[in-house]
Parts: C-alpha cells; structure tokens; sequence
C-alpha cells in the first residue's frame, strides 16, 4: 500500500486487493486506516519511479506489437494500449493473444485486466469495466450496460452525470447531442465519439516507428556488450540482405534490446547517406555503445535483440568502379558517420554562413551528418579582417586607450597586461534590430526519435549568452601587441554621459 | 655448410650496396620513402610546404598564440589539397574552446580553406580525440588533419605518436599536432617546427595598422631543405601564400605554395593570378 501528501495530509494513493477488502479506499487519510488495519504496511509513493517503471514496462510490450503508448488521460500509468492491427494472428487470433499477455503478466505477480476493441475509448472502457472482453465490431451494445465513468471522464462530470441519472453509457446513446455538450461540456461528446468510434483517436507510440527489422532470441539471456554487439554484426546481415533484396537502403537504425526484467533500451545511429552495409551498420553501433559506458546495464540478462531500419529510401545496386572518384565522398560521410555515432551528432561539426554582421551569428555550426540543402547566402566580404579563431564567448577585459574613440593602448587579458604597437578600426557593427535577443545559432542535433536522450549532447556547444538587446553597436578593432599578437576586440557601446562601455576580447588573429 | 654459404653471398656485396640495402631496411621499419631519396621535407617547394603522410608538430609557447599556430597549419595543410584528397578535419577538446577560439569561417577564407569543407571535430577527451584523429588518418579523401592540443596528456606519448606516424606514412594523410608550450616530449614526428609570432611588418597606406601576419618558424626536428639549410626563417602569410622576409627588411616573394585544387575561387585566387 502507498501513501501520499496531499495539502499536507498523508492520504492513500493506492491499495492492493487485501486493502480494499479490509475496508480502506484512495483518499483515505493514512492515520484513518491505521486505525482500521494497525498492521498496515505502507510507503510513501515515489510518483517519479513509477513513471519511470511504467515506461520501461511499456517498451517491453513491444514484442507483441510495434505500436505501444501508455494512455496518461487518466492516470501517468497504469493504462498501456497495444495497436494489435494485423499483429493478433502471430498469436494466434486475438482471444489468444489477449489471454497470452494478460498471463504472461499475471504470472509475474501484476494485476492485469484487458480487453480488445476497435477504438482506444472502447478498449479502456471494456479494459477497467469488463475485463476480458472482446468487442465484436459493436462498440455500442457492448459498452451500453457500463457505467458512465467507463468513458475516461473527470470525477465531477460523472458526479453531475450521476446526478442527473445517467448512470449507463447506454441511457446516453439517444439524446440529443446539443443538449449533451451544453450541459456537461465537449469532453463528454468527444469521449463518447472516441468510445463508439466516431472519431479517430491517434496513440503516440513510445518507441521510434521501425519499416524493417532483423530479430534474435535467446534460450539464455546474454549480458555482455561483446556479445550485444556481436549479435548486431550478424542482424545487421540478415537485415542489410533484405533490403538489398528489396533494393533500398536505410538511414536510421535503432537497436532494441529487450531484457529479461520488462526494460528495453534503445540505441539509435543515424547516417548521413542512406545505406545497406552490414559492416558498417556493426561498426556505429559499436561507436555508440562506446559511448554508453556507464549506461549500459544489461540487468539480469537481454533474451531478444532486434535491429531496425527506418527512414528508407529507394537505393540502386552500386557497382564498385576502380576509377570512382564518388567513392571518395562516400569515404568521407563514412568517416563522418563513425566520428558522430561514437562522439555524438553536435561533436562532428562545419561551419555554414548566416547572413548576418554579427559576427558570432554569422557563422552556424552544423551537424555533418544532417546537412540542410545549401542556401544562397553572400560569403563574407575578403577585404574585411576577419579574425582565424572566434572565442564562442567575447571575454570582458581592461583597455586603456589614449582617447576616449581612438584604438587602444593596453589591455589586460586573463590577468596578463599587453601593450598594442599597432591598431586599426574601429570598424563598426550595429545591432541588428531585426532580430535582437537571439542566440548564437546552433542547430538542433538530428531528431532520431530515440526513447534514450543523451545527456552528453547538450554539452559540447558553449553556451552563449545573449547579448542584451540594448547594446546597441559595437566597433571593433585590430589590435597587434608587442609580441606580434593580433587581437580582435570590440568595444560595446559609446562613451556617452553616464554609460561606461565595456571591452571584450573576441578573437584571434593568425 | 649454410652459414659458409651466406657468408660467401655477403662478400659479393659492395660496401655502397650494403649501405643501400641497410637504408632500405631502416626505411621499412620506419615506414617511409628511404632516406636518401625524399626526406622529411620540410622546406621543399615552398618554405614549408609539406609532404603527404607526415606527422608535424608546431609547438608554440602559450596558447595565446593559438591563432598564429593555426595559421602556420592551415598555410601548410592548403598545399596538400587535390582534388582525390579534398579535405581537412580539424580536431578539438571541448573544453579547450574557450582558452583558444574556435576556427571562425570568414578568417578560414583568408587562409584559402573553404569553411564549409573545412570540419570541425570537438571531443570530451583525448581518447576520443585521438580515436578520431585516427580515424581520420585512415580515409582516403583526407589531406590532413590538424588537432589541437592545448594542454599535455598522459595518453599522448611516444607510443601514441609512432602509432600516428606509422598510420599517416601508410595511408599518405598527413597530421599536424598543435601544441603549447616550452616543453618538450619525445614523440616520433618527423617534423617539430617552433613557431613565434613577430611584430608585422609595414602596411603601405597605414603605419599604425597592423601587417600581413609575421613568424619565426624554427625547425627543431627534421631536415630542413631551405637554400643554405637555415633552421630558422621568417615568414609572412599573404594573399599570395608564404612569403619569406629577410633580415633587411621587405619581405622577398617566394613562388606561392601551387595548390592544384583551389577550393576557393574567390577574391584570393583573383589575386593569385594579378600577382603571378
């Protein structure tokens, strides 16, 4: 049994069985049935864990279905829809595979209830109300006799519902649907339409959508990565001959292992050319657990590994030429290809230009793998200076000059002091008004779909703060010390009556 | 008997033939053309244009001059460029960043590289970068690959390098290391050049302005190729490509560093040609 706090009272959050034969309800508040039960066994309810929990518990349903999601209307878990289209007869029609899941749960110590109908509405209603059944194709005459909470409603609508003495979804099917939505709201019609199947109600699949895929069971769970790994090499066979036999090549493959403890991990790889070399295909798997390290946690053992392929697209049969001189492009995306499953997509970058003044927004950093189809863009004028590195952050530093306009004199840069022989500028950048408050612009790594998020991606961009709007412009300078060092620096802002402008350090000439 | 009949095989070899035979024998283990025919060039058309398949080291001693140590990179990595071998990666610790700048696109165009081709490669730490150092060594389409390493690591060691070495002179990509520092580590490169930024010369309209980008370049390692074998020698990076300054004073054009694929058909190879 677990409890919760709600407005500072320790309440009930939910109960097993012999609970609720004892006597105690949800909302019960905890004090209350200590009393009634005093050997009650109780613990705080770590919401986060169980959502947690319900999430790898839904992945592993994948092996029934491709498509799973947990239902959260009514609660963050607890409900799992499997879209059983074209699926049931692998089981051996759907009675059967409706009573192969449900044991196969049940003989694990869950509770389980479940039911197969033709809309999401239908099922949850059948699933909680009448476990078990399988709807026949009418929706209506089996949800008729249920009580109107079968339908995912909010607690005070079937209160007002009750009121009124509507207590079966049947006593709702003739009335008039003007009348309905008027006095309980369009969630009512809408739950009824999704219920009976008037309307489509679409289900968000937790797992990437897969076209293709390779699997392997195993009599014994295996756990080492080598042999995860090994396995994928023989799969991304299996797999890269299917879709040569049907002439295409794939550009995301993910890896799903499916551990004996109901948890699936994924790994996904993206390429930057759409491709059917198993050997490959090995290899950036191998890169990306590479970078798992600590991650990786096999449990009490993997029993199946399938390796999909998705994002096709229609490849020829390739002739490897001795005079090819595209072999060497593709060489290259390889190599981009391994660098980015093993370092991640914002590791391995180039540079694209923006049409901009500023100079930190005119340049992007692109992922090489997912390269946007090039845009006419107005290279950088040649006569402009244009320092050979750019530090992602201007850094603030101390400038002396001789006149309040002039080139300066001395800096002081990371504590050290340096004396400019020469200087030319200013040259003067304005802010850009048009698009003030932005960021130096980096792109989104590719969106793979993945249920993994990689902390680590985030990380490899400086983040850059914003320049605030109100600096207005800034004049740069070439700035060379005594020692032959070129500095580019700017000065933000004027001198004004009350306004100090501050001085950065912005990069550095060859 | 088979030691009589090597012994008797050895005679018949001339003393110029055993040296040969020795050379060619060192030359394979050290994985190169043999010695006498083209030595680790440093100096051999340009001022320091390099050959394929080398392992260069630019030491300068503070990361500061970060920028100047580039240049010196990409102005050699420029000539390597054809149009089988069309790109450069250059490699990076994330968190050396910030101390040193990130190769910024419209400065990459005054050194001739297109940055668009130009990939930037930024690793968490030195095993990943010297993986993807490795790596790119092993593509064929690779004409060089520079990697910045601001600061020493323990997993950057002789060992490491040979291994650099080996795999560059085999597969003709050639790496060059950016280092900082007055230190000096063994490593096998073939190549170790110091470099330190001078005071620019004169511009021709502004005395105040700053010049072409003037250095030192001393060649502490390997064998330097220049007329009268200096070690030392002072360059200028121009429009036009190097350009040695001499003692006295005006820089003496040298015959620019011949790319034969261009990758920038811009303002810079304009000039190429009004200067030729």
């Amino acid at each position: 049994m677990l409890w919760e706090r709600i407005k500072g009272g320790m309440r009930l959050a939910a109960l097993d069985p012999a609970a609720s034969a004892a006597g105690l309800f949800v909302g019960q508040s905890l004090a209350d049935a200590r009393a009634l039960v005093p050997n009650l066994a109780v613990r705080e309810i770590d919401r986060a864990f169980l959502d947690r929990k319900f999430a790898d518990f839904a992945d592993w349903h994948s092996n029934a279905s491709p498509l799973v999601a947990a239902l959260p209307d009514q609660a963050a878990w607890g409900d799992l829809i499997l879209d059983i289209t074209g699926v049931a007869h692998l089981f051996g029609g759907e009675a059967a595979m409706l009573e192969t899941v449900i044991s196969r749960l049940s003989r694990q110590g869950f509770t389980v209830a479940g039911s197969v109908a033709d809309s999401v509405g239908a099922a949850w209603a059948l699933a909680h109300y009448a476990p078990g059944t399988i709807e026949d194709g009418d929706a209506a005459t089996a949800l008729a006799e249920l009580p109107v909470a079968a339908l995912r409603l909010d607690e005070h609508e079937i209160t007002a519902l009750l009121q009124l003495g509507l207590k079966r979804i049947g006593q709702l099917y003739g009335r008039d649907r003007k009348a309905l939505q008027a006095r309980f709201g369009v969630r009512l019609v809408n739950r009824l339409d999704q219920a009976l199947g008037r309307v489509e109600e679409r289900i968000t699949p937790r797992l990437p959508l897969i076209d293709l895929f390779a699997e392997q069971r195993f009599a014994e769970p295996v756990g080492l990565i080598d042999d995860v790994l090994m396995c994928t090499a023989d799969l991304a066979v299996r797999l890269a001959h299917t879709l040569e036999l049907k002439n295409l090549g794939a550009q995301t493959f993910h890896l799903f292992l499916y551990r004996v403890d109901h948890q699936v991990m994924t790994l996904s790889i993206n390429a930057s050319r759409a491709t059917r070399d198993s050997g490959h295909i090995a290899r950036l798997f191998a890169n990306r657990a590479e970078r798992l390290a600590g991650e990786y946690d096999a449990g009490f053992g993997i029993d199946c590994i399938r390796l999909a392929a998705s994002s096709l697209t229609e490849t020829a049969a390739l002739q490897l030429g001795a005079f090819g001189t595209s072999e060497a492009s593709a060489d290259l995306d390889r190599l981009y290809d391994r660098m980015t499953s093993r370092l991640g997509p914002l590791a391995v970058v180039h540079s694209r230009f923006v049409d901009t003044h500023i100079p930190e927004r005119a340049v992007r950093l692109e992922p090489v793998i997912a390269r946007t189809p090039p845009i006419a863009v107005t290279p950088p004028d040649a006569a402009q200076l244009r320092p050979l590195r750019l530090l992602p952050a201007p850094e603030p530093i101390e400038v002396i000059a001789a006149v309040p306009d002039g080139p300066p004199a001395t800096m002081i840069w990371r504590r050290i002091t340096y004396r400019f022989a020469k200087a030319s500028g200013p040259e003067r950048i304005e802010a850009e008004w048009w698009r003030s408050g932005r960021k130096l612009d980096v792109l989104d790594p590719p969106r793979t779909r993945s249920a993994v998020i990689d902390p680590k991606t985030t990380l490899h961009l400086p983040k850059l703060e914003a320049f605030e709007a109100e600096a207005t412009l800034r004049d740069y300078y070439v700035a060379e010390d005594d020692g032959g060092r070129r500095f580019w620096i700017f000065r933000r802002g004027l001198y004004g009556a009350n306004a100090t402008p501050g001085w950065f350090m912005h990069g550095i000439f060859a | 008997m088979f030691s009589v009949l090597g012994s008797r095989s050895l005679v018949l070899f001339t003393q110029a033939q055993t040296i040969e035979s020795l050379k060619a024998r060192i030359a394979a283990l050290e994985a190169r053309p043999a010695l006498g025919d083209t030595p680790p060039t440093a100096f051999a058309t340009g001022p320091l244009a390099l050959g394929p398949g080398l392992l260069e080291e630019i030491f300068t001693d503070e990361p500061r001059n970060a920028g100047a140590a580039l240049g010196l990179a990409l102005g050699q990595a420029r000539s390597l460029l054809s149009p089988e071998r069309h790109a450069i990666i250059y490699l990076q610790l994330t968190s050396e960043t910030q101390e040193t700048g990130l190769p910024y696109g419209p400065g990459l165009l005054s050194f001739g590289i297109d940055p668009s081709a130009m990939v930037l490669g930024r690793m968490d730490n030195i095993v990943d970068l010297l993986w993807a150092l490795e790596e790119a060594i092993a593509c064929r389409p690779v004409a060089a690959v520079i990697a910045d390493i601001a600061t020493r690591h323990r997993a950057l060691d002789f060992t490491a390098s040979r291994r650099l070495s080996l795999k560059a002179a085999r597969t003709g990509a050639t790496v060059i290391l950016l280092r900082y520092g007055r230190a000096r580590e063994a490593s096998a490169a073939q190549l170790r050049v110091r470099l330190v930024p001078v005071i620019s010369g004169e511009t021709p309209f502004d005395a105040q302005a700053p010049g072409p980008p003037r250095w030192r370049c001393t060649l502490e390692k390997g064998q330097a190729r220049t007329a009268g074998s200096a070690t030392e020698i002072l360059l200028d990076w121009t429009d036009n490509g190097f350009a040695v300054v001499e003692t006295g004073g005006k820089p003496r054009r040298i015959a620019p560093v011949a790319s034969p694929f261009s990758p920038l058909p811009a303002a810079l190879g304009d000039r190429l040609s009004e200067a030729g």
